[in-house]
């Protein structure tokens, strides 16, 4: 037996175990024994991972059917090195969560039906990379679904957001399931079996193909959270108890950026021009609009749900640009893109778990998520402050961090790939600079938005008495943090075995070792060693940070006051910026695509109206693609509905009169 | 049994039941559907009897025994206690008028006889001549439910659609197996206790037998 058979044997024992227990332990242990047989299985995941990325063959085969009266076939679970990569990260990230959620589920997020949900939601997204046909697959894919609406619904008595978030979530994933339900049926007819290998030997052709990848496309972009089809994202992750947020946003939405894979690399590989295209531009608006909206928004979690957006974005752009890339023959920049696309992968599923798990941490402890209302979280809890800036780090692609490394491999292939010379065409001179200028734009409003995360969440002064006696949660909740925060800067300052297995897992040749732990890519002539950057950074900063620090022990220390303090109160939390007003100019550089609404309010003293006595500002942000996109659609379905409902009145006999007018149509039909 | 009154007899048993599902229509009074429910059972028991004695099936002879204890007996005899105990004995809001009900129960016997012209040409003999009355039945009975309001009278009609099915699985395949036809009778015995006690509690709550009162139901 090999690694791969024991990992996926163990799988749905573990699921099954930590399922009974959910149900089965009272509730003063439920979350300890629950999170930790779930902790497991998500280990088991990551091991059946490192299994198939080493190569080794291994599967597990279910019979389907009614024993003895009929055999419906066989669902077969057989990982491949793509699929290895997405099961390491479901596992780790499931881990994490699981092992937070021992400490952080309390109350109704720690009910039997959300622990029991909980092994379903986790087994379900280790079945989807796993799997070796499309029945399985889409088998997982409704596990997946399944167990985390019921996760998402834990909080729905205490708040009606959730119910409404509960609502997109179960519409927006159904649609999903449908288009690939649809995608995967047009290329079984064309095709002898199910299985990945069959669906690859005899593709569709013409107009089939390209129904076939658009109907898969919509179906992976909707649960990868892509504009336009984004909309349950920033509602769904909120509203769902963190260490699910963690593993929806760092894991699931994962998913369909796994499934775009499957279907560019393996199922349809040599897609018409188009394909691409209409690819690179849902991934460049997706980029754009997230980080945008994250940049304005003070929701800390709507905040990351946003970022999440973006970087899937960012996903997409990479992988579009490689087949782009590989449809003219620039074999060696588009295997860089691929790699870039696997390290945007790993970084953000590592950095996404630390900042949802922080974010968690922080509602635990303040029961706010609001910026605006935060402040000083560094000196109360310096433990999670520590991990959510390490996050922020890589969330704002900055060096030493794993995004940092990832969009630094992704710009790699964007800026050489060829645009005048003999392989380049029109289309490849217009898209490539283009896509640099997003990346660039992406990646200055991403440093900008997590600038606002850690600096009005953990430094200055508390803004509400929630947060100003905010006590640090226990090692739990803060060791599971610290893990991941390990992972993001060991994936940020050793980026050279990563960097190969992802290689591997997509097939990509041209990517080397380097230095101490470094990447090289002989393919663009790059060459990127952290290791040695940081210590050659630090041979230049220390001696300056020293003899600065000197030289200000030499003059005498002086106080300066504040000068509008007026000389009185020297400094007070109201005259700090807030997570709003450092947004500010964000709003009003972008504020005909954002179209906030603004409330201001100004109350005047009684005895003078030149005499201000308070002022109240409200900012509120509504997501425009949903007003001018779903809205319509939505009242549209509401009106169909109202006029459904006289068919239906409550009359007996006009139900009986229906069965009835439908029997004698049918033998009327049948008579002709 | 000769062949020869064997094709009266199912000429009889047949003409029985259409004639006794037609006067469902025109009936108002519900002892007399009642009745007529007894006479059909009745009826239909003699097809099964007839059925069974000509291919020499002792368990069809058997089956035409329980049809007729049960639908020619027992169940009209539940139902008349319920109307003796309720004390409706007239359906007075009926949908239609008895001559537009006889019309179209005439045009769905052209129907049926229209639908079923494949099943008659597959065999010549008398049993399968009889196969549109099955089907008629099915129709009526439907009429039935739809335009009557009081609960007896949707009984009445349900038990009319079983009987019309009982009759096409009896003439096209020569009984359906003992044990599935066993199971069906003991089936409508229940579902027919379940509505005899549904339109007592019916009667309770709102002091009438009448489905439009069950219209609040809805959401």
């Amino acid at each position: 037996m090999t690694l791969t058979d024991v990992g996926l044997l163990s799988q749905p024992v573990l699921a099954g175990l930590a399922f009974i227990a959910a149900l089965a332990v009272n509730d003063s242990r439920r979350s300890a024994i629950a999170g930790t047989l779930n902790a497991l299985l998500g280990l088991a995941t990551a091991a059946t991972g490192v299994g198939a990325l080493l190569g080794e063959p291994g599967s597990l085969t279910f019979a389907t059917g009614i024993p003895g009266i009929a055999h419906l076939g066989q669902l077969a679970l057989a990982p491949d090195r793509l699929g290895g990569i997405f099961l390491v990260v479901v596992g780790v990230v499931g881990a994490l969560s699981a092992w937070f959620g021992v400490g952080y589920a309390h109350g109704a997020t720690a009910t039997r039906a959300a622990w029991a949900a909980y092994p379903i939601f986790l087994w379900g997204m280790s079945i989807v990379p796993a799997a070796g046909d499309a029945v399985t697959f889409l088998l997982g894919w409704e596990l997946m679904a399944l167990g985390s609406t019921v996760l998402l619904h834990s909080e729905h008595a205490t708040r009606p957001q959730v119910r409404s978030a509960v609502l997109w979530y179960a519409a927006m994933t159904h649609l999903s399931f449908v288009l690939l339900l649809a995608g995967f049926a047009v290329l079984i007819a064309s095709a002898n079996g199910t299985t990945w290998e069959a669906l690859a030997a005899s593709p569709p052709t013409g107009v089939s193909a390209s129904l076939a990848f658009v109907l898969l496309a919509g179906g992976f972009a909707t649960k990868a959270g892509l504009v336009p089809v984004h909309v349950w994202l920033p509602r769904a992750h909120p509203e769902a108890p963190s260490h699910v947020s963690a593993a929806m946003s760092a894991a699931m939405v994962k998913l369909g950026i796994y499934g775009l894979l499957l279907v560019t690399l393996r199922l349809l590989p040599d897609g018409p021009r188009w394909w691409a295209i209409g690819l690179l531009v849902l991934g460049g608006v997706s980029a754009v609009y997230g980080i945008l909206e994250a940049s304005v928004t003070s929701d800390l979690k709507r905040l990351l749900a946003f970022s999440t957006t973006e970087n899937l974005g960012l996903m997409v752009t990479g992988l579009a640009v490689a087949m782009m890339l590989r449809s003219t023959g620039q074999r060696a920049v588009a295997d860089v893109a691929l790699v870039a696309v696997v390290l945007l992968v790993i970084s953000h599923a590592a950095f996404k778990t630390v900042l949802f798990l922080g974010a968690g941490s922080i509602l635990h402890a303040t029961g706010e998520r609001d910026l605006d209302r935060l402040g000083g979280l560094a000196r109360r809890m310096p433990r999670t402050a520590f991990a959510t800036s390490i996050g922020a780090l890589a969330a704002a692609a900055l060096p030493i961090s794993s995004g940092f490394v990832a969009e630094w491999v992704l710009l790699q292939s964007l800026v050489h790939g060829d645009t005048r010379g003999p392989t380049a065409d029109r289309v490849i001179a217009i898209a490539l600079p283009i896509t640099v200028a997003v990346v660039a734009l992406t990646a200055g409003l991403a440093l900008l938005t997590f600038v606002k995360v850690v600096g009005i969440a953990f430094l200055a002064r508390g803004r509400s008495p929630e947060a100003t006696n905010a006590h640090e949660n226990p090692a739990s909740m803060t060791v599971p943090m610290w893990v991941g925060a390990g992972l993001v800067l060991g994936l940020g300052l050793v980026p050279g075995w990563v960097a190969m297995v992802a290689a591997a897992a997509v097939g990509a040749s041209g990517i080397e070792p380097a230095g101490l732990a470094g990447v090289a890519l002989p393919s663009v002539n790059a060459l990127l060693d952290p290791v040695s950057l940081v210590l050659m950074s630090l041979a230049v900063a220390v001696p300056i940070a020293v003899i600065t620090v000197r030289a200000a022990r030499k003059a005498p220390r002086r106080t300066v006051d504040l000068p509008w303090g007026c000389g009185g109160v020297r400094v007070d939390p109201t005259m700090q910026y807030t997570a709003t007003s450092y947004a500010e100019p964000l709003v009003r550089i972008f504020d005909d695509a954002l179209r906030p609404t603004r409330d201001l309010d100004v109350t005047h003293t009684v005895e003078s109206d030149y005499l201000v006595r308070e002022v109240a500002y409200r900012q509120r942000m509504v997501d425009q693609v949903e007003r001018g996109l779903y809205e319509p659609v939505i009242r549209l379905l509401w009106r169909i509905g109202d006029q459904a409902r006289r068919l239906q009145d409550g009359s007996v006999h006009r139900y009986l009169g229906f069965s009835f007018a439908a029997l004698v149509v049918v033998l009327l039909v049948v008579t002709w | 049994m000769t062949e020869s009154l064997f094709a009266q007899t199912v000429a009889t048993a047949t003409g029985l039941l259409m004639l006794t599902a037609v006067l469902q229509v025109w009936r108002r009074s519900t002892d007399a559907s009642t009745r007529l429910l007894a006479v059909q059972g009745a009826a239909l028991a003699l097809l099964v009897g007839a059925i069974g004695l000509a291919e020499g099936h002792a368990e069809l002879v058997a089956v035409a025994v329980v049809v007729f204890a049960l639908k020619g007996v027992l169940l009209p005899w539940v139902l008349a206690r319920t109307i003796a105990r309720s004390g409706i004995h007239r359906e007075d809001s009926s949908a239609v008028n008895p001559v537009s009900g006889l019309l179209a129960a005439a045009g769905l016997a052209t129907l049926a006889y229209a639908v079923s012209r494949p099943l008659v040409a597959l065999d010549a003999g008398p049993a399968a001549h009889a196969v549109p009355a099955g089907l008629t039945l099915v129709l009526v009975g439907f009429l039935v439910l739809l335009t009557r309001h009081r609960a007896v009278s949707q009984v009445i009609g349900f038990l009319v659609i079983d009987n019309g099915i009982a009759t096409v699985a009896f003439l096209t395949a020569g009984g359906v197996p003992l044990v599935v036809e066993l199971g069906v009778l003991l089936d409508v015995v229940l579902v027919v206790l379940i509505l005899r006690i549904l339109s007592a509690r019916l009667e309770l709550a709102h002091g009438e037998l009448d489905l439009h009162d069950l219209r609040e139901l809805h959401d």
